[in-house]
């Protein structure tokens, strides 16, 4: 009797383990083929990898993925210009004004923002930044992206805010600070954790994003070698070149796709490990 | 800095539609102690933050009668001046976590401008000691509150409110969670400071045992109503109403 139920004990911990590598398996596979692929395409190209722009297609040349990383980083740079500190007040407000009445209106918004389909907020910034401008600009897809990064930065730096007990503010409030000093200075600073958590997850998600840059940034490739001169001009990023490279039939090009595969997910392996260095929790 | 009384005169409270504190009346003097007691939920703590105006922070509640820190009327005052001048020490250790020791007990003269450089490091020092901490924690005060015991969390919560030098200094049951050490710890410093600035010291207790040995009045509350204010003696050792005497036989 006692042997029957560890043998069932034993055969369903097997088929939780056996579950979970199937549907961990993919993923490896991904990511192996990824660094494989990859990285034998960066170790090939070497410094002009990150430095040059593509070669000719169908050239048997490699050229590289330059304008589309410095494309990259100028939006996740710009991106989080516009989007941190407008997601960090937003996500100020809903918590510690949660008795205005736009506050709630707030929480609504940008949890329903969570579900547009990122495409659509592209063409929307499509139509009321790129159509009036007259042409595709990096600040139009910045735009886009802070409006894409916008719900994921809230709803965890809201999480962090709620997470600080109430005691904590109480005491601000008990030596005489203001609302605005019992939020940046104590509770911002016990949250410090997940509130940089927050920014720095919704940046990755963003420079990993597609389909916002379709309608926006444009590809820039007429503009190389030089790339672009300035935020209002086009440019490329790196997982538009992976998603247009990847879909061509030139080899060196997929080949680049494959390198910028692995630099894209290296840039947000460095994001990750950037944010358990540098944060540490604040112990309460 | 002169000497303020508190004075309370028919105070009425709502939290939300439900009557909480019944038409209060009372007095605290300066230098001395206050013991507000009785049973849980009659009221004490909310009694406590209409008098610093923490009541504000609860939504739905609503305020009437007369709050006096000596001439400042409490309840029209600006809130954050009212806090600027009393201090508070809460029923859990609240010390900052993301502050170090040091900072945690300057961060209050630091946000009024009241002091820097070396006079803030007195200032730190003197409250520190006040608190009966300073021998714990003068080799570690760039250290972070995590590691220290929850009864010197709370001398450094009290620590923290001494370094504004309030003239009423309230706690809210601050011994309730705290080893033994510390409590008489606590308990020696807040009647030293009642007694040598002459600040109203106001402190909700649980235990009578403590009310008696540290403070010179009690005051009975139940069910939002006061039972019965007096000298300490007289109220521990003559209870004038039934009420009084059964919660200090444990019974109520
Ligand atoms: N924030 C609040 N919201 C709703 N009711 C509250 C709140 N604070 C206190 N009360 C109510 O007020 C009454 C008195 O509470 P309190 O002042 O904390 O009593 P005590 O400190 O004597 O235990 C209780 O019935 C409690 O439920
Ligand atoms: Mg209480």
């Amino acid at each position: 009797m006692p042997d029957w139920r560890r043998v069932k004990d034993r055969l369903f911990t097997a088929a939780t383990v056996a579950l979970a590598l199937l549907a961990v398996a993919p993923l490896f596979h991904i990511l192996a083929t990824v660094v494989v692929r990859g990285g034998s395409v960066i170790l090939r190209g070497g410094v002009s990898f990150f430095t040059d722009p593509p070669a000719y297609p169908g050239s048997g040349e490699l050229g590289g993925v330059g304008p589309a990383l410095l494309g990259t980083l100028w939006l996740g740079l710009v991106t989080s210009l516009i989007g941190v500190p407008l997601a960090l007040l937003t996500a100020i407000y809903i918590v510690e004004y949660r008795e205005g009445r736009l506050a709630r209106v707030a929480r609504v918004f940008t949890s329903s923002l969570l579900e547009v389909p990122t495409v659509l907020i592209g063409m929307l910034v499509f139509l009321v930044v790129v159509v009036p401008m007259g042409r595709y600009s990096l600040a139009a897809g910045s735009i886009a992206l802070a409006i894409v990064m916008l719900p994921y930065t809230v709803s965890y730096v809201e999480r962090a805010l709620e997470g600080v007990p109430r005691t904590y503010r109480e005491a601000g409030y008990s030596i005489g600070m203001t609302r605005a000093q019992v939020v940046f200075q104590v509770v911002m600073g016990i949250a410090s954790r997940g509130v940089a958590a927050g920014i720095l997850i919704g940046v990755a998600k963003v420079l990993s994003e597609t389909a916002p840059l379709l309608f926006t940034i444009g590809s820039a490739r007429g503009s190389y070698p030089t790339g672009p001169q300035s935020l209002l001009e086009p440019g490329d990023a790196l997982p538009l070149l992976i998603f247009q490279f990847a879909q061509t039939p030139y080899s060196n090009w997929q080949d680049l796709a494959w390198g910028a595969a692995l630099l894209l997910t290296l840039i947000i392996l460095a994001i990750f490990t950037l944010l358990r260095l540098l944060f540490r929790e604040v112990k309460l | 800095m002169e000497p303020v009384e508190v004075k309370v005169s028919d105070l009425n409270v709502w939290i939300g539609g439900s009557h909480i504190l019944k038409g209060v009346s009372m007095k605290a003097p300066p230098g001395a102690v206050t013991a507000v007691m009785g049973p849980s939920g009659s009221g004490k703590s909310t009694l406590i933050r209409v008098i610093n105006r923490l009541i504000d922070l609860i939504p739905g509640a609503r305020v009437e009668g007369k709050v006096l820190l000596g001439s400042l009327d409490a309840l029209r005052a600006d809130p954050y001046e009212v806090r600027r001048r009393t201090g508070m020490v809460f029923q859990e250790p609240n010390p900052f976590p993301h502050m170090t020791i040091y900072d945690n007990v300057a961060i209050g003269p630091r946000i009024h401008g009241l002091a820097r450089g070396e006079e803030l490091d007195r200032l730190v020092e003197w409250a520190l000691k006040m608190a009966h901490l300073w021998d714990e924690v003068k080799d570690r005060l760039r250290d972070y509150p995590h590691q220290l015991s929850g009864g010197q969390k709370q001398r450094l919560s009290l620590a923290r409110a001494l370094a504004l030098k309030p003239r009423v200094l309230l706690l809210d049951e601050p011994t309730a969670n705290i080893d033994p050490v510390s409590t008489v710890k606590i308990e020696r410093s807040i009647m030293e400071y009642a007694k040598t600035t002459m600040a109203t010291v106001i402190i909700v207790t649980h235990t009578p045992q403590q009310a008696a040995r540290i403070s010179d009045h009690i005051l009975f509350i139940y069910q939002g109503r006061v039972v019965e204010y007096g000298p300490t003696r007289e109220v521990v050792l003559h209870p004038r109403h039934d009420l009084t005497r059964k919660f200090l036989g444990g019974e109520v």
